[in-house]
């Protein structure tokens, strides 16, 4: 029937094989347009701005010797010594106020794209050490926000909407580049484990499954900002409320790659990801997820919205990515 | 070929972290992790990403009281809604009461395992009551979690609040060699 089977060839676990390869390599390095790495990197800038600004508002007691955890005890909640911190090398007052100083510096100068590279390693290395330092003082937002910086480092995050290419214009900057692809696909293929596990962490709870985990976090007065104890008249919108977020967190990784449900997976991110924002007091959180999200979004549809702002500094024809 | 490989590595510290826990995790699953922890540790990886979940619970906070040098005391709460602003300043200091509520076990809990968990929370509630006895120049302070309950929607429309657990987490006082916070012989049994 199949000649080339019967003359035990095996031609198609060889093309199989072949395929898988080359898909990958497609996946991962084809060239894209630099224009989406460039917004995350103005927008994941901007959060750690502000982040560092907090960080500096009490900087002595996340970083200090006589902080909420002193140094040497740091190792009983994260991985030491892997989990570096450059507030390890010395806590005095000083020296700690001068660090984060340094990390909002390098955040500001990659928020507005200034000797980006650098800017973007140096924020990368004040963020974990300040995370390393502060394990108790960390949540989501941090999660998210590592995962962007990361991508910053990798990608040519000034490569447009920078002050780089304002004072050293170079067209050939804004061509797409396989290592914007990269750092893209870093943040979309890493957003999609983070929702992965988020849902299947949720599977594990009985009132996920019951519909009325919603009412549980809108409940919580040390986390409320808004008072939506309204809800307890309303269990069924509780329930549509829960197991909406439930099941998108559960199929987000599945139903974000094919264009027909990708525009609705991302229109969800918005109010679930700014309901908990506003809700919970958590929009740093909202904003950083809502910033990843931003990575599925098509480089075409970035530059046909930005074209009534931005239209001088960004081309609006998309490059085939 | 090295990208690839490079990719491979950056995926596997990102999955094995959550995978390896919180619990329940396998065996293979916390195995598999060990060669990445240098990986995982050092690009901050090494998250659960279960946000509120298995269940979202109730919220936690640390109510002290403090013995000043001039005999007058002085309270306070971690975090403290009033005064802890901006937002995410006071998510920052939320954030104590959680991790460290997460360790406490409930008053009710047999003695044993009350008294092998102090090993796990007591270093760090040392270090919060050496915090705020530095910040606040205090001789002493008491401190005690709070799980605030949380009430369902039918005891929210028939307006009835259920009772707080607390929980006694000693007293502290500055040790004068190296400005560290001690319990006080006693005072942190429970």
């Amino acid at each position: 029937m199949n000649k080339a089977i019967s003359a035990g060839e095996h031609p198609h676990s060889g093309s199989w094989l072949r395929d898988w390869l080359e898909a990958w390599d497609r996946f991962w390095f084809t060239p894209a347009d630099p224009l989406p790495l460039a917004l995350v990197r103005i927008a994941a800038g901007a959060l750690l701005t502000w982040a560092s600004i907090v960080w500096l508002l009490d900087a002595q007691a996340f970083f200090g010797s006589t902080g909420w955890q002193r140094p040497e005890h740091v190792w009983r909640m994260n991985d030491q010594p892997w989990q570096w911190s450059w507030y390890f090398l010395d806590g005095s007052a000083g020296t700690v106020r001068l660090l984060a100083g340094i990390t909002l510096a390098a955040a500001v100068m990659l928020t507005l794209g200034i000797a980006t590279p650098l800017a973007a390693a140096v924020a990368l290395a004040g963020f974990i050490s300040a995370v390393n330092r502060a394990p108790l003082n960390v949540f989501g937002f941090d999660d998210t926000l590592g995962m962007l910086l990361i991508a910053l480092v990798v990608g040519p995050a000034g490569a447009v909407l920078s002050v780089d290419r304002l004072l050293a214009p170079d067209h050939a900057a804004d061509r797409p580049s396989v290592r914007a692809n990269l750092a893209i696909r870093l943040i979309q293929v890493h957003l999609c484990v983070i929702y992965l596990f988020s849902g299947c962490g949720k599977l594990l709870g009985a009132s996920w499954w019951e519909g009325t985990a919603l009412w549980g976090a809108a409940a919580n007065a040390q986390y409320r900002t808004l008072d939506l104890t309204w809800l307890a008249s309303q269990p069924l919108l509780v329930n549509a409320l829960t197991l909406g977020t439930l099941w998108w967190e559960v199929s987000y990784a599945a139903l974000v790659w094919p264009r027909l449900t990708r525009r609705l997976v991302l229109a969800m991110a918005v109010p679930v990801h700014l309901g908990i924002g506003l809700a919970m007091g958590m929009m740093e959180f909202g904003l950083a997820m809502l910033t990843a999200n931003m990575a599925f979004v098509p480089a075409a549809m970035l530059r046909q919205l930005l074209r009534p702002w931005l239209g001088r500094f960004v081309r609006v024809e998309s490059h085939a990515a | 070929m090295a990208a690839s490989l490079g990719l491979v590595a950056y995926f596997a510290a990102v999955i094995m972290p959550p995978l390896a826990g919180p619990p329940p995790a396998s065996d293979l699953a916390m195995a598999a992790l060990q060669p990445f922890r240098p990986l995982v540790g050092s690009l901050f990886l090494g998250h659960g990403y279960r946000f509120f979940a298995p269940d979202p619970g109730p919220g936690h906070s640390i109510q002290w009281t403090m013995q000043l040098a001039d005999g007058s005391a002085l309270t306070g709460s971690i975090p403290d809604p009033q005064t802890d602003w901006p937002r995410l300043l006071y998510h920052r200091r939320f954030m104590i009461s959680e991790k460290i509520a997460a360790v406490v076990p409930p008053p009710d809990a047999p003695l044993d395992v009350r008294q092998r968990s102090r090993g796990d929370w007591q270093p760090l509630v040392k270090d919060v009551a050496g915090q705020l006895l530095s910040r606040h120049g205090g001789r002493q302070v008491t401190l005690q979690m709070t799980e605030h309950y949380l009430p369902t929607p039918e005891e929210v429309l028939r307006t009835e609040q259920g009772g707080d657990v607390v929980t006694p987490l000693g007293t502290y006082a500055l040790a004068e060699r190296r400005a560290a916070a001690q319990p006080l012989a006693g005072a942190a049994h429970r």
